[in-house]
């Protein structure tokens, strides 16, 4: 598949959309435009999922290439790298994050590692998307942030879009990836709407974006923080600061040159993600930083992350998730140094 | 249909309770028609109406609290029914966030460091700071910190190294703010002064015979699109006497725990452009006849006066020569330039009473006399080194046909 093209029914160039159907979208141009690709996973078919993702997809391919998938996330694995094995390009939904797990051992044994073992002969088109984070009212289990076990598996590439336009396209590159894409979809942002242009995408799949500039200090985040931060960077516009918001999109490869250059310029950078702090991904970005802008830095590289505890019950997860008054602490932090 | 939600009313503020109703189920409302009037901890306020259409139902009646985000009515504005995809099949929706911050609510700011405790007499400062006070050769355990908690900043360090910063608010007049050349020229005299060890020593010459010299070279056919200037002399004088004092065309490199002693001298000669103070460098000078000096000198002069020096114009000397003469001025005390261990600073050239002769010819009679000031680092060149060398130099210029002997 070399041509990602526009769902055909729309001429328009832009189109307002949340997330979630804005993936539907780009899911439905990428199985128009190749007959390839195939999607599966739990109750993707005639439900159309739980956050209604696939919906009428199935209706409009069939249960040949939108097909709904028993409770096994390692079966889902397994089959999809045989599958790519044998010329397709299956993108699995696994339902949630904490779901993963059982899957876990395909994807870090046998997904990752098949392109290094056959010395570069077998490539594998998979894409494995889910929900992750929290902040929707569920349970541990259904709100967990599992980015860093997969960008930390050497083999795997792990993505994330923080709105709808991204969405629309990351989905459509992901697929059309010759090798595996974790793609990570920020459930709490499903429902929030954006502006999608549908003639081209705006950057490549591995690329980061400053999506605010700002002076004084970067933020630096992805999927679901993006929209705190940027929040956060407003309110403190309104407190006379400058701040800037980098949208990292891509954990693994990661885009450390866009980071970089946001960093130098302001000097300062707090790391914004929900997932816990202890050997989260905002250890191996801080350690990057102190290592390539040492003598740049202000003020030293501050996180604001989940706590290092289970995800709570949903009484509690406003005050465990990252929020702009602590984003804003942070903030606060950094330029007292 | 439109479900109006509670809007965030600020000030870090959570609820609200409704005081008065100014719709009632049927009405008709237009866009801004206010429909409700709320008290929140701080103030009373009127909330309008962002859609037109008939009021279907009030949700909260008055005296009750309301949370920021909750429905409180509802509004037949003629779109369909919001949109199904809210409906999750797991959990309750999405978490309302704030867009103002909660002062003292979630996180108060005494995340904000507190006194910081090291080891016994070790000094506070940032990563930056360090490498700002080892460019400036200053001593970061000399300095007196007024940073936060006790570090030593960037201006403490800057301070310490001599370069000021003005307080915009103290001062009468006006202010430039420090950079480009300025600020270069400033970081270098600074480093160079805490670099080096400068010793000056100066000495006053019969210079006459070189004026003489000058005035005959420009009559020569080699010399007839150039301009020859006592200037051209003392370069050359400078290129023969450091081929006897190699330890004036080196650099001592501390770090490293050597001398490195140049093969060439390239000399770098200060020039007052538009631009400010540059030391453009003519490479490899001592290998040049006199006529490709005069040339090569001549071609820096008018690259500099017109400003397009590049950075590869003004680097990689090893010895210099500042001209102070130009402005009248006798004679200075130059400082170093960069990695250079010597300079020479020529003074002007003034007609002035001459001692000459001896015994009973002894008489004082009108020459051109002009002194030369030489500094150089005592750390790797002893007071004989230099004077011997500056001696050299001297007798050059005063009796230009010695330099037969070099």
């Amino acid at each position: 598949m070399s041509v990602v093209q526009s769902p055909a029914e729309t001429n328009q160039t832009t189109k307002t959309l949340t997330l979630a159907k804005a993936l539907n979208a780009g899911l439905r141009a990428a199985l128009s435009a190749d007959d390839k690709v195939l999607l599966y996973g739990e109750d993707i078919g005639s439900l159309g999922g739980v956050f209604r993702v696939t919906e009428k997809l199935q209706a409009q391919f069939g249960p040949d290439r939108v097909l709904d998938s028993p409770l096994a996330e390692a079966g889902l694995i397994g089959t999809a790298i045989g599958m790519a094995q044998r010329g397709y390009r299956p993108v699995v939904e696994l339902q949630f994050d904490g779901f993963v797990f059982p899957g876990f051992d395909q994807i870090t044994q046998q997904l990752a590692k098949m392109r290094f073992r056959s010395h570069g002969r077998v490539q594998l088109p998979v894409v494995v998307r889910f929900p992750y984070g929290g902040g929707i009212g569920s349970i541990e289990n259904h709100s967990e942030s599992v980015e860093a076990y997969f960008a930390h598996t050497p083999g795997l590439t792990v993505v994330t879009p923080s709105n709808p336009n991204d969405g629309y396209w990351m989905i459509q590159q992901a697929i059309a990836s010759p090798d595996p894409v974790i793609f990570l979809e920020p459930k709490r942002r499903y429902h929030e709407k954006g502006v999608v242009q549908l003639d081209a995408p705006a950057r490549g799949l591995h690329e980061a974006s400053v999506v605010r500039a700002g002076s004084d200090v970067t933020l630096i985040c992805w999927g679901p923080m993006v929209r705190t931060c940027l929040d956060a960077a407003a309110a403190a516009e309104k407190e006379g600061r400058s701040v800037e918001v980098v949208d990292v999109r891509s954990l693994q490869p990661l885009d450390f040159e866009t980071i970089a250059r946001s960093v130098e310029h302001t000097s300062r950078a707090i790391i914004v993600h929900e997932a816990q702090r202890n050997y989260g991904p905002g250890a191996e970005l801080a350690a990057r930083l102190q290592e390539q802008l040492f003598y740049v830095m202000e003020s030293p590289v501050l996180r604001v992350t989940g706590y290092d505890t289970p995800y709570p019950p949903s009484k509690l997860e406003a005050d465990w998730l990252p929020n702009l008054d602590r984003v804003l602490a942070a903030v606060d932090q950094s330029m007292g140094y | 249909m439109f479900q109006f939600k509670l809007p965030d009313p600020g000030e870090g503020l959570t609820e609200a309770e409704i005081t008065q109703w100014l719709v009632s189920e049927g009405d008709e409302v237009r866009v801004n028609d206010v429909l409700v009037e709320i008290e929140t901890a701080k103030s009373l306020v009127e909330l309008p109406s962002p859609v037109s259409g008939t009021v279907r139902r009030l949700l909260v009646a008055v005296g009750d609290s309301v949370d920021v985000g909750a429905p409180i009515i509802e509004i037949d504005d003629g779109e369909p029914e919001t949109e199904p995809e809210a409906q999750n099949l797991v959990g309750s929706g999405p978490l309302p966030e704030p867009t103002n911050r909660r002062r003292p609510a979630a996180a108060p700011v005494a995340e904000a460091p507190g006194p910081i405790t090291t080891a016994v007499g070790k000094v506070l400062a940032k990563p930056l700071v360090r490498r700002l006070a080892r460019d400036l050769g200053v001593k970061l355990a000399s300095v007196h910190p007024t940073g936060p908690n006790g570090t030593v900043s960037k201006e403490d360090v800057e301070a310490a190294a001599g370069i000021a910063h003005a307080a915009a608010d103290d001062v009468l007049g006006h202010t430039e703010r420090i950079h480009g050349v300025r600020k270069a020229t400033a970081l270098n005299v600074a480093a160079s002064v805490a670099k080096h060890v400068h010793v000056t020593e100066f000495n006053t010459i019969d210079i006459t015979a070189t004026k003489d010299l000058v005035a005959r070279l420009k009559t020569r056919r080699e010399f007839k699109d150039l301009h020859v200037s006592p200037l051209l002399l003392h370069a050359k004088a400078v290129c023969l006497a450091l081929a006897r004092h190699p330890e004036l065309n080196a650099t001592w490199d501390g770090e490293a725990g050597q001398i490195v002693y140049h093969d060439d001298v390239n000399l770098g000669i200060a020039a007052a452009t538009p631009r400010g103070l540059l030391v453009p460098v003519i490479k490899g000078a001592d290998k040049m006849n006199l006529v490709e000096l005069c040339r090569a000198i001549n071609e820096l002069v008018v690259t500099a006066r017109e400003g397009r020096l590049m950075p590869a114009d003004y680097s990689g000397g090893t010895f210099s020569i500042t001209n102070v003469g130009v402005f009248g001025i006798d004679t200075g005390t130059p400082i170093i330039n960069g990695d250079e261990s010597a300079i020479l600073a020529m003074g002007a050239i003034k007609r002035r009473p001459w001692v000459v002769g001896s015994g009973d010819d002894e008489q004082i009679v009108p020459r051109w006399v002009t002194t030369l000031a030489v500094s150089f680092d005592h750390q790797l060149i002893d007071g004989e080194q230099g004077s011997l060398f500056l001696d050299d130099v001297s007798t050059v210029l005063s009796e230009p046909e010695l330099a037969l002997l070099f």
